[in-house]
């Protein structure tokens, strides 16, 4: 099942989040929008890294899974926050 | 700080978008100076930010039919519509350290360039975070960054002559049909140096000439023609290349 969510956050840039799920897990998460992000590379592996997270879904745990990203990475996220996108992709599966 | 200064030249979409990053790539490697280039887009095209689906904002299968070219920046961001004539877009390619380490406050460093350039026409912009400037509410010109190896990337677009028609027939905005309605929201958004002053594209370009060189120590060059010939090959190896442009 594919599901979407999209949204412009407040002072910041607009998200659109659609992942594929399966009956227990996210099968795929795709993350576009206009924020910005470097090195860029770090958008597939925050992707990959949410990938395969259980359902019910933890935010919490996703937004950790992001900032453990960003930090490997050495990346910086501007327009939204790690938390924001763990909560559209909450919002997807509600 | 010495800067290479590289006056306005007309190159297609995947060019610009190529001799961008030569030139990000040459100056981490030290083969060229800091530079600040101005350039139009011919022909008209769009340019969509490097996270965006191209599909999710752009009206493709419109701008296939009237010839404008679709590229994907490395930089975030959003959509863009350069037309030949209606804008100007600058980069400015240099040591992150010339800028804050705050991103918003180094976009408001070079965004101040622009504000003082319309200044000198009489046109009072603000800068708004996080990378546009705006007069009377509305944007007139939007940056985008990156930075890679120590080097700053910073290109955007001053709107001289903005076609609020034709920008919403080609730019999807956050819905996907096209209808008066449209046209009009993004005449409530978006504003252009012509509908605050006189000057002419020749004159807001002297302009911006003159506010981004001060202070500056500069050299007037123009490309080498090593960066032009590595432009054209990355221009036909990446930028040119539906694997790149439509990968989201």
């Amino acid at each position: 099942m594919i599901l979407e969510h999209k949204k412009k956050i407040e002072g910041g840039k607009f998200a659109r989040i659609r992942i594929v799920v399966s009956d227990d897990s996210l099968e795929s998460v795709r993350i576009t929008g206009d924020f910005f992000l470097y090195p860029e590379g770090a958008l597939e592996k925050i992707e990959g890294s949410l990938k395969g997270s259980r359902i019910p879904f933890n935010e919490d745990e996703a937004e950790k899974r992001i900032l453990g990203v960003l930090k490997e990475e050495d990346a910086e996220l501007v327009g939204i926050t790690p938390k924001d996108l763990a909560e559209m992709i909450g919002e997807c599966l509600k | 700080m010495k800067y290479r200064f590289i006056r306005v030249k007309e190159f297609d979409a995947f060019m610009n978008m190529a001799l961008d990053e030569v030139i990000l790539e040459r100056v981490i490697q030290e083969k060229a100076l800091p530079t600040i280039r101005f350039f139009t887009w011919k022909p008209s095209s769009v340019s969509i930010g490097n996270f965006q689906g191209a599909e999710q904002e752009v009206n493709v299968d419109v701008c296939r039919k009237e010839g404008i070219s679709i590229v994907r920046r490395i930089t975030g961001g959003g959509s863009v519509y350069h037309d030949n004539k209606g804008e100007i877009t600058y980069s400015v390619i240099a040591p992150e350290e010339f800028f804050s380490k705050d991103i918003v406050k180094s976009y408001e460093e070079i965004c101040t360039w622009i504000i003082r350039g319309l200044e000198k026409l009489g046109v009072k912009a603000v800068f708004k975070p996080i990378n546009d400037v705006h007069v009377q509410g509305r944007k007139i010109s939007g940056s985008a960054q990156t930075r890679r190896k120590g080097v700053l990337l910073q290109h955007g677009t001053i709107l001289y002559d903005a076609d609020n028609e034709r920008i919403a027939l080609l730019l999807k905005g956050r819905t996907d049909k096209y209808n008066e309605k449209l046209t009009r929201s993004v005449k409530k958004r978006i504003t252009c140096v012509k509908e605050h002053c006189n000057a002419t594209k020749e004159e807001l370009i002297s302009a911006l000439e003159e506010s981004f060189s001060k202070g500056k120590e500069i050299v007037i060059s123009d490309y080498e023609e090593e960066e032009l010939r590595e432009a054209q090959t990355l221009a036909s190896e990446k930028y040119s290349k539906n694997e790149w442009n439509y990968k989201r």
